[in-house]
């Protein structure tokens, strides 16, 4: 589902060029869950954006569901996103100005799909925000607002779902309630989950933990396909 | 599918207050501009009729010849009403007496504005009459009824026909003003005119023909008639055409009403450029959350552009509602005092209101929006990424090119606007160096201990770019404010100047040397004052440097009565001084006063050259040098003199003004008469005839009338000033307010934070109050500046003032500015602290 080849990511600064990311390979099979775990600054979420197709790779291959990432520009991109990948971020990212509803609708209507309420009320039934439907985001609770993300992010039933930190902003219980909704939900769909954290609890649940370190990339648990794949350099 | 995205978050943005600012902006833009220029359309139809009436309607023909009635004819099919005129000057004779007249001969029509005013008594009060003599009827001036010794009813005869007196004549609309030379008045009706036997061959006839109609009319009819012209014998005058003092006091007021509105418009462009701005930043999450959601840059762009559009209708249909009804309310609470046509409507404001409203809306909102499009999807992981496009120079020079267009739209004078314009693009210019300079001052200033002052400066040294823009804009604002306020003070004082309560209401002229004393102790006697007496003696103009000249030309000939300016050898009123008067300035050469007789300049004949100065416009016209010698001829006498000074007179002060003023010494050997001048309270009307009673030579005029309907025009036109001044007062402050309001927000982070850490409501009050004071004093300080550029530019280019320093307003700006700026940052502050920390917090999600 998704495959790297070599890619890095290097920044100009004032103070000459900077690379982020050391050239790294490696491979995601589709249905599979795999944790990006490092600490603050090592390069985790440039590496999800790179994945993503938010940012460009400095060198390298990305393919994502076979198409050729690296080649596109941002508006093919922009399609393939809203065709392939959902998002869930740390900071929930709810468009303020929209109800609960409404930004659920949103990637259904993006991408111009006719029955996008329906599915709306379908999935916020499920994450238990029905009767929040007409909510503003700042009338919600910090946990209401990453379920109303989840939502948003897998009603257009992506192949991809990356998640930065997607418990970062929570209290305890409801770190555990959106967990358990982000993986009940992608077992259901059958979504190849990307998760980008810190907490080494929540990269257990998946099912491969990957380690970035300085811009590096090592596997602390290989699932038994991807053995003979070699990780970084 | 964008449509209901566009639309739903346009709906919940208005219902959250999210586009108050940049509606209000729009709102306030189309409003103002729109009551504004439907007032001042209403009160300039309302001056115009007024100003019309002095023609006697709206356009006029003048004619050496008779007018081709085909020509009339012609205009009557059109549409057009018209009446005629013809003036002569003839003897009328009583049955004892006689004396020149001033021959009027009127069709019935006329006049087609304005009115006959005739009175039931010689010098008694005047009122209106819709009529025209009867054939076989005359209407006498009441210097008549003395110099013919005639009463009503008697017969009066005039070349080979006779007519019974009917009426007395007081005034007729366009009969001009003059104080030389002006013989009393007769009015006839027109078709006696032929019997008479005076206008053939060789006698001096002037032909009128009057037109009333709509102005396109008016203009499609011209031009039928300009090509069968001819500029030697024709003169077509129009409304506005007038260079009295009434015509240059409307001319200057349209002006002020047009710059009121330019400057409304900037107000308002300035208004929504800060709003939109602030509608960019607020949505760059938004932006970037569907960029990461898959949404093509045309979606984004779409959903944008029609939430725009949404925006701009609704805030123009409300601004055109509300434009109406506050012009409505001005006009209704003006109803009593001021003149204007409620009846009309105009389209031209409303057109006018929604282009502005929309240009405003497009170009100004247009940088905000791209750089609002280049905003990374990167954005939502990366919370620091703003927009991908900055150009400054693309954000001035789109919002600059907006703000000339408008006001080059509107105008349609390029001369305004490119001063208005040139004086914003200095002051923007220096305003980004001041910043700069207090930026590097603070950074001395703000180092010590946190107070609030150092916090104020830390803040202003931090968001150098940011209050820059924001001190730019206040500083517009403020220069706005102060150039109509400081204008409309100069021009009301200036106009108020020109006619101060004891200005001279009468005239006296053909007063001898010997009658002078015995005239002015008379007056003493009556507790009347006499200004001072000007001594006259008439000449012919005959050569510049010895070269014979075709044209002469003096004051009471030109202006008004342009028509009379038709011969070779016409006279010239001559006076001469050893003292400057009064509202005269030498603009080349010196006055003569220390003239000394020099043996050595003298002419060929060795006559004495004697010092002569020309007034500035009459020189220009003749082409009159510094130095030239210019020969008149005076009774038998040939008198020589050197120009050797130019003078600018202010023709609108009612004082005698003289073309030319020689030496005493020229004028020695020759017999003058006098004139002067003197005011008389209305109370005291009834003297007059009193008072004229021992000096039947002297011929007096009686100015009150054309003095009273000056100074109310004067006083109605101040009043719409002083409206429109108010009105941009308001749109001012709203502007400011929305200003610190757009402000605040980008604080309520910083203040959060300082909250958050603890920091006392007490020093974080202070701290903003501070540094809208700080903002305030140099934004009001700069607009000083700039108004007085501006200023300097439009009186002496637009305006035809004399342009002066404002120095009071050097520090009246700094203060209010930093008072009006200060209150308003502690009133948006205050709303800020009263929300508690979490709040806040929640606010900057």
């Amino acid at each position: 589902m998704i495959q790297t080849k070599d890619i890095t990511k290097t920044v100009t600064t004032s103070e000459g060029s900077l690379q982020i990311l050391q050239p790294i390979s490696f491979e995601v099979k589709a249905g599979e869950s795999i944790a990006i775990v490092g600490a603050s600054g090592s390069g985790k979420s440039t590496l999800l954006s790179l994945l993503a197709g938010l940012d460009e790779v400095s060198t390298g291959e990305i393919y994502l569901d076979e198409e050729p990432l690296h080649t596109m520009d941002e508006e093919q991109r922009a399609r393939l996103r809203g065709e392939k990948v959902g998002f869930i971020f740390q900071s929930f990212m709810l468009v303020q100005s929209l109800t609960a509803i409404e930004n659920v609708m949103l990637p259904a209507e993006i991408a111009g799909l006719a029955d996008a309420k329906k599915r709306a009320q379908t999935i916020l039934e499920q994450v238990g925000l029905s009767h929040r439907a007409h909510h503003y985001p700042n009338q919600l609770s910090g946990g209401e607002q990453q379920r109303v993300a989840i939502a948003r992010a897998f009603i257009g039933q992506p192949k991809i779902l990356f998640a930065d930190e997607p418990t970062g902003n929570l209290d305890a219980a409801n770190s555990v309630r959106v967990e358990d909704l982000l993986f009940n939900l992608n077992r259901e769909v059958g979504t190849t989950l990307v998760l980008v954290t810190h907490d080494n609890e929540l990269a257990k649940k998946c099912e491969r933990q990957l380690q970035m370190q300085a811009g590096e990339l090592t596997e602390i648990t290989a699932a038994p396909a991807q053995k003979d794949l070699a990780y970084g350099s | 599918m964008v449509a209901n995205l566009a639309w739903r978050l346009f709906k919940h943005e208005a219902r959250r207050g999210e586009l108050t600012i940049i509606l209000f902006a729009i709102i306030l833009s189309v409003a103002a501009v729109l009551s504004l220029s439907l007032f001042s359309e209403r009160l300039q139809g309302a001056l115009v009729e007024r100003s019309s009436q002095f023609i006697a309607a709206d356009s006029q023909l003048g004619s050496r010849k008779p007018i081709n009635e085909a020509w009339i004819a012609e205009a009557e099919t059109e549409g057009l009403a018209t009446a005629e005129q013809v003036s002569t000057r003839s003897m009328a004779f009583g049955e004892q007496q006689m004396s020149l007249v001033d021959l009027r001969a009127v069709s019935a029509q006329y006049p087609l504005k304005g009115e006959i005013q005739v009175t039931d008594k010689p010098f008694g009060s005047p009122v209106a009459t819709d009529k025209t003599p009867q054939s076989g009827e005359i209407w006498l001036d009441s210097r008549l009824f003395q110099l013919l010794d005639v009463k009503l009813g008697d017969t009066v005869y005039i070349g080979d026909s006779e007519f019974e007196v009917a009426r007395v004549l007081s005034e007729i609309p366009d009969q001009g003003f003059s104080v030389f030379n002006t013989d009393p008045m007769v009015l006839i009706a027109l078709e006696d005119l032929a019997k008479t036997n005076i206008t053939g061959p060789g006698s001096r006839v002037t032909y009128k023909a009057y037109f009333a109609g709509e102005d396109s009319l008016i203009e499609q009819y011209y031009d039928w008639l300009r090509p069968q012209l001819d500029d030697e014998l024709h003169r077509w005058q129009r409304v506005g055409d007038d260079e009295s003092a009434i015509g240059r006091s409307i001319a200057r007021a349209e002006r002020y009403f047009l710059l009121a509105s330019l400057l409304a418009i900037v107000l308002a462009a300035v208004a929504i450029a800060v709003a939109a701005q602030r509608y960019s930043q607020r949505h760059y999450d938004p932006v970037a959350i569907f960029k990461t959601l898959g949404a093509t840059k045309q979606m984004i762009r779409n959903v944008y552009v029609l939430q725009i559009l949404f925006i701009t209708v609704l805030g123009i249909v409300i601004g055109i509602i509300a434009g109406v009804i506050i012009q409505q309310v001005v006009v209704t609470a003006l109803a009593g005092q001021v003149d204007v046509s409620l009846d009309v409507w105009h389209w031209r404001p409303v057109f006018i209101a929604v282009l502005t409203g929309s240009i405003c809306a497009v170009l100004f909102s247009l940088y905000p929006l791209l750089r609002l499009f280049s905003v990374p999807p990167l954005r939502v992981l990366r919370r620091d990424m703003g927009a991908g496009l900055s150009s400054r120079g693309l954000q001035f020079g789109a919002s600059g090119g907006a703000i000339f267009l408008l006001m080059w739209v509107y105008s349609r004078d390029l001369e305004i606007s490119a001063i208005l314009f040139g004086s914003g693009v200095l002051l923007v210019v220096a305003l980004l160096g001041v910043t700069y300079g207090l930026i590097a001052l603070g950074r001395r200033l703000g180092q010590g201990a946190m107070g609030s002052w150092q916090l104020a400066w830390a803040r202003i040294r931090r968001r150098a770019m940011d209050n820059s823009v924001q001190l730019i804009s206040f500083s517009v604002t403020i220069m706005l404010l102060l150039v109509v306020l400081v204008m409309r003070n100069d021009m009301i004082a200036q106009w108020r100047a020109q006619l101060p309560q004891d200005t001279p209401n009468y005239f006296m002229s053909n007063i001898t040397e010997s009658q002078k004393t015995v005239l002015a102790e008379h007056f003493e006697a009556n507790q009347v004052t006499l200004d001072e007496f000007y001594p006259v003696v008439r000449g012919r103009f005959v050569a510049v440097n010895d070269e014979r000249i075709k044209t002469e030309v003096t004051k009471e000939e030109d202006g008004q009565e342009t028509e009379g300016r038709q011969g070779l050898g016409r006279e010239a009123n001559l006076s001469w001084s050893l003292r400057l008067q009064h509202e005269n300035r030498i603009v080349q050469g010196q006055w003569h006063d220390d003239w000394q007789a020099d043996a050595n300049d003298v002419t060929e004949d060795s006559r004495p050259i004697y010092p002569v100065s020309v007034e500035e416009g009459v020189a220009g016209r003749l082409r009159i040098n510094l130095d030239d010698l210019l020969t008149f001829n005076i009774g038998s006498e040939i008198v020589t003199t050197r120009v050797t000074s130019i003078r600018e007179v202010n023709w609108q002060t009612m004082q005698p003004n003289f073309f030319f003023v020689l030496h005493p010494a020229a004028m020695q050997n020759f017999a003058a008469t006098y004139i002067t001048s003197f005011h008389l309270d209305a109370s005291r009307k009834a003297d007059i005839t009193a008072l004229m009673q021992p000096f039947a030579a002297v011929t007096l005029f009686d100015v009150d009338a054309r003095i009273n309907q000056v100074r109310e025009i004067i006083d109605q036109v101040s009043l719409a000033v002083e409206f429109i001044l108010v009105l941009v007062l308001i749109a001012g402050s709203l502007v400011l307010f929305a200003q610190v309001q757009a402000s605040m927000d980008e604080r309520q982070q910083e203040l959060a934070i300082l909250r958050t850490l603890g920091a006392k409501g007490r020093l974080i009050r202070f701290s903003v109050i501070n540094e809208f004071l700080i903002i305030g004093t140099v934004a009001g300080l700069m607009a000083a500046m700039a108004n007085e550029v501006s200023l300097y530019l439009l009186q002496s280019r637009i305006f035809d003032m004399q342009a002066s320093m404002h120095w009071d307003y050097w520090i009246i700006a700094p203060l209010v500015g930093a008072m009006v700026v200060g209150i308003l940052g502690a009133l948006g502050c205050y709303r800020l602290l009263r929300l508690n920390t979490g709040q806040l917090l929640r606010k900057m999600v």
